[in-house]
């Protein structure tokens, strides 16, 4: 699973990978960032993202 | 007294060591072969029972294992290394199996990145041929094998045997290799060539010796498998592959120029009072608060982005880290006006990785 994180100005700019926490840049040839392309392919949906402070 | 010319790759002593190799700075390909820079473990010992990918013996070793089958621990050492080491690392059985199905993996690896590979021109005629080396200990005798492979498509294999003569004894091995004429060969900051020593891979990730193939494979068939005797140990240091058919002398680099060849793969904070990311700041709690960070080497890609232990937060909410391949965002929501800081207090870790 998986969830949109916006950055300052309130644009989504990496996404969140609820199993560890980890922030995955969205980066096509970071490996991780293709494994969530490849779970977006398969139907998923990631978790909206938050709004930000001053967006 | 005439002057001369020698045309040769290499000068060798009576004692049959490479005085002078081809003298090309960098020529070992290999990250880290001296098994001397570990920033995930810190030299302990990780248990070895999935393809995570995330695992790591030392810096840029990948080591990979098969779930609800064999396990093994891998663990950086300095007790007993071969002379003019300092480091090595070691492999062991701690659940034996027996019959590994046929899709099993387990192996030691490392990605080399493109870009380190493209002066051999494989992929095309006249790659070149290149010759890996490395010192090898084991409990167990017979022949082993490893493999070399094209990264990203892992459709191009060399599968290949080695032979370890005597128990609990260090022996030097080397492989030269004609370069692959074929497949697809990435010359970018993505996986190159990949060096494998199989560990007791299933029959389908096996073949035969001494030929490139199209196929995935990391060892060949009938060879000896570690991850089929409890307790087996396996040994590793020294790992070179260098440009041409003579392994010369092991390519020693200063500690910090090693260390800043595996951080454009994976880096770690120090954690520390007072360390990155500390910061102090005011607010009137309706903007996010945060801070820039440079890297000290430029990463591969934009890395992903773990932490471990506490940070200590005033004021704010959990952070978030944004990054690119050269600097990272650590920003936090205020919880209203007034001072927000945070700081590591001493366990807090920030992990940064884009390996291959």
């Amino acid at each position: 699973m998986y969830k949109l994180i916006k950055n300052p100005q309130g644009q989504v700019a990496t996404v969140l990978r609820l199993a560890d926490n980890a922030f995955i840049p969205m980066d096509e040839q970071n490996t991780d960032y293709a494994a969530y392309l490849k779970w977006l392919a398969e139907g998923n949906t990631p978790e909206p993202a938050d709004e930000i402070k001053g967006e | 007294m005439p002057y001369g010319t020698v045309n040769a790759d290499s000068l060798v002593s009576s004692d049959g060591g490479v005085i002078s190799p081809n003298i090309n700075s960098l020529r070992n390909r290999i990250i880290n072969g001296a098994m001397v820079i570990d920033q995930r473990n810190a030299g302990a010992s990780i248990t070895v029972n999935s393809n995570s990918g995330t695992q790591f013996a030392a810096d840029r070793f990948l080591v990979q294992g098969t779930s609800s089958e064999g396990v093994f621990t891998a663990q950086q050492l300095s007790a007993t290394p071969p002379t003019g080491f300092k480091n090595y690392v070691r492999v062991q059985t701690t659940t034996a199996s027996a019959s590994p199905a046929s899709g099993s993996l387990y192996a030691m690896s490392q990605i080399i990145e493109g870009f380190n590979i493209a002066d051999l021109g494989f992929g095309a005629a006249g790659a070149s041929t290149v010759t890996f080396s490395f010192w090898i200990r084991s409990s167990l005798t017979g022949t082993f094998s490893g493999s070399l492979k094209n990264g990203n498509a892992y459709n191009r294999s060399y599968p290949f045997t080695y032979t370890i003569n005597s128990a609990n004894t260090w022996e030097y091995k080397t492989v030269t290799v004609a370069g692959d004429t074929s497949g697809t060969w990435q010359t970018g900051n993505l996986g190159g060539l990949i060096v494998y020593w199989d560990l007791g891979c299933g029959s389908s990730l096996l073949s035969t010796a001494n030929s490139w193939q199209g196929g995935n494979y990391n060892g060949v068939t009938g060879s000896t498998r570690l991850i089929s005797t409890l307790n087996a140990t396996l040994d590793i240091t020294g790992v070179q592959l260098e440009k041409g058919s003579v392994a010369t002398s092991f390519d020693y680099r200063p500690y910090g120029t090693e260390l800043a060849l595996c951080q454009r793969y994976f880096r770690k904070t120090n954690g520390g009072v007072n360390t990155e990311p500390t910061l102090y700041a005011y607010g009137d709690g309706s903007q996010v608060i945060g801070q820039s960070w440079i890297f000290p080497v430029p990463m591969r890609v934009s890395p992903t982005t773990t932490t471990s232990g506490s940070l200590a937060i005033g004021n704010g909410g959990s952070p978030t880290i944004l990054v690119s391949p050269d600097s990272y965002f650590l920003y936090v929501m205020p919880s209203g006006g007034g001072t927000v800081y945070y700081q590591p207090n001493g366990s807090y870790r920030i992990s940064f990785s884009a390996e291959l």
